[in-house]
């Protein structure tokens, strides 16, 4: 009998919630997620445990030798927004750095996004990315650079808060006499050397 | 996201189209909860997903599949851990006798409906209640016109073969109280 599956069928999927609360609660979801950081972790990179961090406008962190919780509460508590793991949009600057850390690559197409950063020290690390791969300039020079001669201890200061090390490369930044003064990544001085040797660069 | 080749706005295709793939979620789920869980699930899915999504894409049967597969898991799942709750359809203003038949022929069809092949089942919501055409009902379902088509036909006719069958057995009262009126 056609009527009875036709009443039972309407019975059964006719009338849907209308799901007015439901929907209310994705659009918010979306809005977190359009504002939200992803990030995600590669265990045995090259330099150890690495994250990658990604927001709507770029890369906004990159951390190794950390541990997970450690480096979300510091992204959270830095810009304030939900942070979600996802490989999937953070799967290119992932790459990328990893190509890097194998002498695959030696630049990198990605963008950053430095707004939490100072406008000296966003001015700084600008400077630090036109410093090309393979070589270095000293602490002096891009204080010269961003027009504030005087200012090479603070140029240091700026580099050790860098929160995108190795695509913003302030390892290519050295002291006056050339030495290895200090790196804020983990493995210190010898991080630095080994990422300026993987560009090609000669170190005394 | 999704300003590059011309693409809409994620938000535009969620104010677009989050009603019905709720609506769709729900008469796969038959469950509010779970149509909410799979709703966030899906979208979140096609957020992260939107970037590498081909601009001349179908976005609505796009998300529909999204929301199907995430369904289908679910089900899967649920089906696994034996908890699979459906909300109770009686229609409170009946008398509970006609109450109890009903529920009785609904609980069959609902099983004969959970009985069908995926594809069956998903074909006949998409056409009869989230009243797609069979071009975009192809296009979610991974088949040919044709194909959705004959799924929801094939669909249907199992389910009414399956209840004519059922009320045949109620045809000879049928008759027999036909009989008596005409003598």
């Amino acid at each position: 009998m056609t009527d009875t599956i036709e009443e039972s069928l309407d019975t059964i999927y006719g009338t849907p919630p209308v799901g007015t609360e439901a929907l209310g609660r994705l659009q918010q979801s979306v809005q977190e997620w359009q504002n939200a950081i992803w990030y995600d972790a590669l265990r045995d990179s090259p330099v150890g445990p690495l994250f990658v961090a990604v927001g709507n406008q770029g890369v906004v962190a990159i951390e190794f030798g950390t541990d997970e919780t450690g480096f979300v509460r510091e992204l959270e508590a830095r810009h304030g927004v939900t942070t979600i793991r996802s490989m999937g949009r953070v799967s290119e600057a992932m790459s990328q750095i990893l190509q890097y850390l194998s002498g695959d690559r030696r630049s990198f197409e990605l963008d950053v996004d430095l707004r939490d950063s100072t406008d000296f020290q966003r001015k700084v690390l600008e400077a630090a990315v036109t410093v090309p791969p393979g070589y270095v300039a000293t602490y002096g020079e891009i204080a010269v650079r961003i027009g504030n001669p005087k200012s090479s201890r603070a140029v240091g200061q700026a580099l050790a808060r860098n929160p995108i090390p190795i695509v913003v490369p302030c390892h290519r930044v050295v002291a006056a006499d050339g030495s290895m003064t200090g790196y804020s990544g983990a493995g210190g001085i010898e991080t630095k050397a080994h990422l300026l040797r993987l560009e090609g660069a000669t170190i005394a | 996201m999704g300003d590059s080749n011309n693409k809409p706005q994620f938000d535009i295709l969620v104010d677009a189209h989050a009603a019905e793939i709720y609506r769709y979620l729900w008469r796969m789920l038959q469950n509010e909860q779970d149509a909410e869980d799979c709703l966030q699930e899906a979208f979140l899915k096609a957020y992260l997903a939107y970037d590498r999504l081909d601009g001349t894409a179908n976005y609505r049967a796009w998300l529909y599949r999204i929301a199907g597969n995430t369904a289908r898991t679910r089900l899967r799942s649920k089906l696994r851990t034996g908890i699979l709750l459906s909300e109770d359809l009686a229609d409170p203003g009946l008398p509970v006798e006609q109450q109890a038949q009903n529920q009785q022929l609904l609980e069959a069809v609902k099983n004969a409906i959970a009985a069908l092949p995926n594809k069956q089942r998903e074909a006949l919501i998409l056409r009869k209640y989230q009243e797609l055409s069979y071009e975009e009902i192809s296009a979610i379902l991974d088949t040919s016109v044709e194909g959705a088509r004959a799924n929801v036909y094939q669909g249907l006719r199992k389910l009414r073969t399956q209840f004519e069958r059922a009320d045949s057995l109620a045809v000879p009262n049928l008759a027999e109280e036909n009989s008596e009126v005409g003598q």
